[in-house]
């Protein structure tokens, strides 16, 4: 580990130092308060990755029914010659454990099969759809982060007043609202009553010869709705966490001195309230992620955009192995490498947190 | 609509009364739709898969919802949506929180090595993706609403068990329980009479916040069209209106689309009015009126 922060003395070790300012290693607070380091950390990230591909691997396979099935009841009977040879080319004549290994194996090098619906590459389509769902996730975090901090710390500055009574009441109906029917209600306000936004898709199509500049304002435009939906399914919970930490944070009693010896308002509450507030809602903002890739698929339903929903769905309905294990997978890499990131940040952010 | 488990819904209210008054509400909406649900089959006028000539109806005597595209009565549908929003909510929730806390309970109370792998489990759960994962395992362990309410519980029972055993952490450091077994009182006397009984508001806090989780869970997956293809739900009648694509060229959304959509939006504020007056009996404190800003 390197050096770093704003802390003086962080020069992170795996001993710790005899001399008058101790210095500490990262640490990192898991579900039970205890603290542990990094490769704890990273080894439970590899864990729970392990565990969810193995869940996704075996669970579909275990159960009634298989593609080849699928495939024959979608179109004309497949008679057992073709079915042998379209099993051995996809490997599912091997033992399960074989296939779990070859699929592993694959996994490692980035290889993750053909589909069975078609026979093209999974890698492919996934980069395809990939894009737009984090820039849909990306935009919602983002934007209800900001909202969801700012006016928290105004609700609580002024715990009890009127602006703090309508946001409360806002924010707790808005957390009420699961995001596909707030993704269905902007889109019978703003589609279908009041015809504003685009009903579908996230660009027009046969804009090639136009320039840079429309593109990127047509993708916003289709990117108002479901960003939207997404990001008022997000906010509540941001906001009534940093609400009540602010509050906390407000009894404390290094407030009552800020405040005794006269510091700014505005200083008080960005430095003193605000960056103490900072790091539970960090953890929230990851654990959001979560949320939000589920949220996602939700809102992508609903307003038809090209996202990994568009993909996932119909590979979960033909029952498509090979491809709807690599939604998965990709969808609980990305949840793991933001939880991921937001501990390992977390350390650096926190000079308090340290083992011992 | 993100529901953490370990965030105090009661630290929201700044007044105790309002809280209280609206938590009556919130207990009104419940009681009437159970009522609903266990009247059913006397109230309804139509069995709701019954379809008719009478299509695309709007709100009339015959039909006080009116009727979707294949002439379903849409408050039969409605009614019976409740009821299977009912049941998953306490099945699931209930499945959660007994599973949650009895996980809680033992590995607060046992302590040690059975704690440490206990958490480690509730750590790969809690940074598991589990809504796409509901998806999957609903899809394949079979659409029935029963299984789709067990796969619930066993999905999202780590945060009950992560609230009850930081309770009895906490609880079995004061002194009369201390004291207790001192004197030598065993296991299933310590939670018999000590622990349970202190941490049952919360229980119920957690069994809320559970059944709002297991409605919204739910009503979405029939909404994706991977629930219980058996069953009416708010999700499958909002799913079967966005499904009809001359929705959108009438007034039929009206009648259609926005009541399962209202149905679930007051049946989760209603749970969560209930859960906030709840947690304002648990910790008063934080309801309480704080004029000054520091």
């Amino acid at each position: 580990m390197r050096p770093g922060g704003h802390a003086p003395g962080r020069t992170a070790g795996t001993q710790r130092d005899q001399g008058p300012r101790r210095r500490a290693k990262r640490s990192f607070r898991m579900a039970d308060g205890r603290r542990r380091g990094a490769a704890w950390r990273v080894g439970i990230y590899l864990v729970t990755l392990w565990a969810v591909v193995t869940v996704v691997f075996f669970l579909p396979r275990v159960m009634p029914g298989d593609p080849l099935t699928a495939i024959r009841e979608a179109n004309s009977p497949l008679n057992s010659e073709d079915r042998a040879i379209l099993e051995a080319h996809y490997n599912l004549d091997q033992p399960l454990l074989t296939q779990y290994g070859l699929y592993l194996s694959g996994l490692a090098r980035r290889d993750m099969g053909l589909t069975i619906g078609g026979g093209a590459p999974v890698g492919q389509l996934i980069w395809n759809r990939l894009p737009w769902t984090l820039l849909l996730m990306g935009t919602s975090l983002a934007v209800s982060s900001a909202i969801g901090f700012a006016a928290g710390v105004s609700a609580a500055w002024r715990r009890g007043g009127r602006v703090d009574r309508r946001l409360l009441t806002v924010m707790t109906v808005l957390h009420a609202v699961p995001e596909y029917v707030l993704a269905t209600a902007l889109l019978l306000l703003f589609v279908v009553r009041v015809p504003l936004f685009p009903s579908a898709g996230a660009a027009t199509p046969f804009t090639q010869s136009y320039g840079q500049l429309y593109k990127l304002a047509d993708v916003g435009y289709h990117l108002v709705l479901p960003a939207t939906a997404l990001t008022l399914g997000l906010l509540g919970t941001k906001f009534r966490l940093v609400r009540n930490t602010t509050i906390s944070v407000l009894g404390q009693n290094y407030m009552v001195a800020a405040r005794a010896k006269g510091v700014p308002e505005r200083l008080l509450k960005r430095r003193h309230a605000g960056r103490n507030v900072l790091l539970p809602f960090l953890t929230v903002v990851g654990l959001q992620v979560a949320f939000a890739a589920g949220g996602s698929m939700f809102v992508e339903t609903v307003f038809q955009y090209p996202g990994m929903a568009s993909l996932m769905l119909p590979a979960i309905e033909n029952l498509d192995f090979p491809l709807m294990e690599a939604c998965f997978v990709m969808l609980a890499i990305l949840v793991l490498t933001a939880n991921l990131i937001v501990d390992l940040t977390y350390a650096r952010l926190d000079p308090r947190v340290r083992t011992e | 609509m993100t529901p953490l488990d370990d965030l105090s819904v009661a630290a929201n209210s700044s007044t105790g009364t309002r809280t209280r008054s609206l938590g009556w509400v919130g207990l009104v909406i419940i009681a009437t739709l159970v009522v609903l649900a266990l009247l059913a089959p006397w109230i309804r006028r139509y069995r709701p898969e019954t379809i008719s000539w009478d299509f695309l109806q709007g709100p009339s005597w015959r039909h006080p919802l009116g009727t979707n595209r294949i002439g379903q009565d849409l408050a039969s549908q409605m009614i019976e949506g409740a009821r299977s929003s009912l049941l998953v909510a306490v099945l699931a929730g209930g499945g959660t929180v007994v599973i949650g806390a009895s996980v809680g309970l033992i590995a607060g109370w046992r302590r040690g090595w059975v704690d440490l792998v206990v958490m480690r489990v509730v750590d790969v759960f809690l940074a598991t993706p589990r809504w796409p994962l509901l998806i999957l395992i609903g899809l394949y362990a079979g659409r029935d609403l029963l299984v789709v309410a067990a796969v619930i519980a066993l999905l999202f029972w780590p945060g009950p068990a992560r609230t009850l055993r930081s309770q009895v952490l906490s609880l079995r450091r004061r002194a009369h329980l201390k004291a207790a077994v001192g004197f030598g009182a065993g296991t299933v006397h310590m939670l018999r009479r000590h622990i349970v009984p202190e941490v049952g508001l919360i229980l119920v806090a957690q069994f809320l916040s559970a059944m709002g989780r297991a409605i919204m869970l739910e009503a979405g997956l029939a909404f994706m069209g991977i629930g219980d293809p058996s069953r009416t739900s708010w999700g499958s009648i909002m799913r079967d209106a966005g499904d009809y694509s001359g929705l959108i060229y009438s007034n039929a959304y009206l009648w259609w689309m926005v009541p399962p959509m209202l149905a679930i939006i007051f049946t989760l504020l209603a749970l969560t009015f209930v859960g906030m007056a709840v947690e304002q009996r648990i910790n008063p404190r934080l309801a309480r009126h704080h004029t000054g800003r520091a």
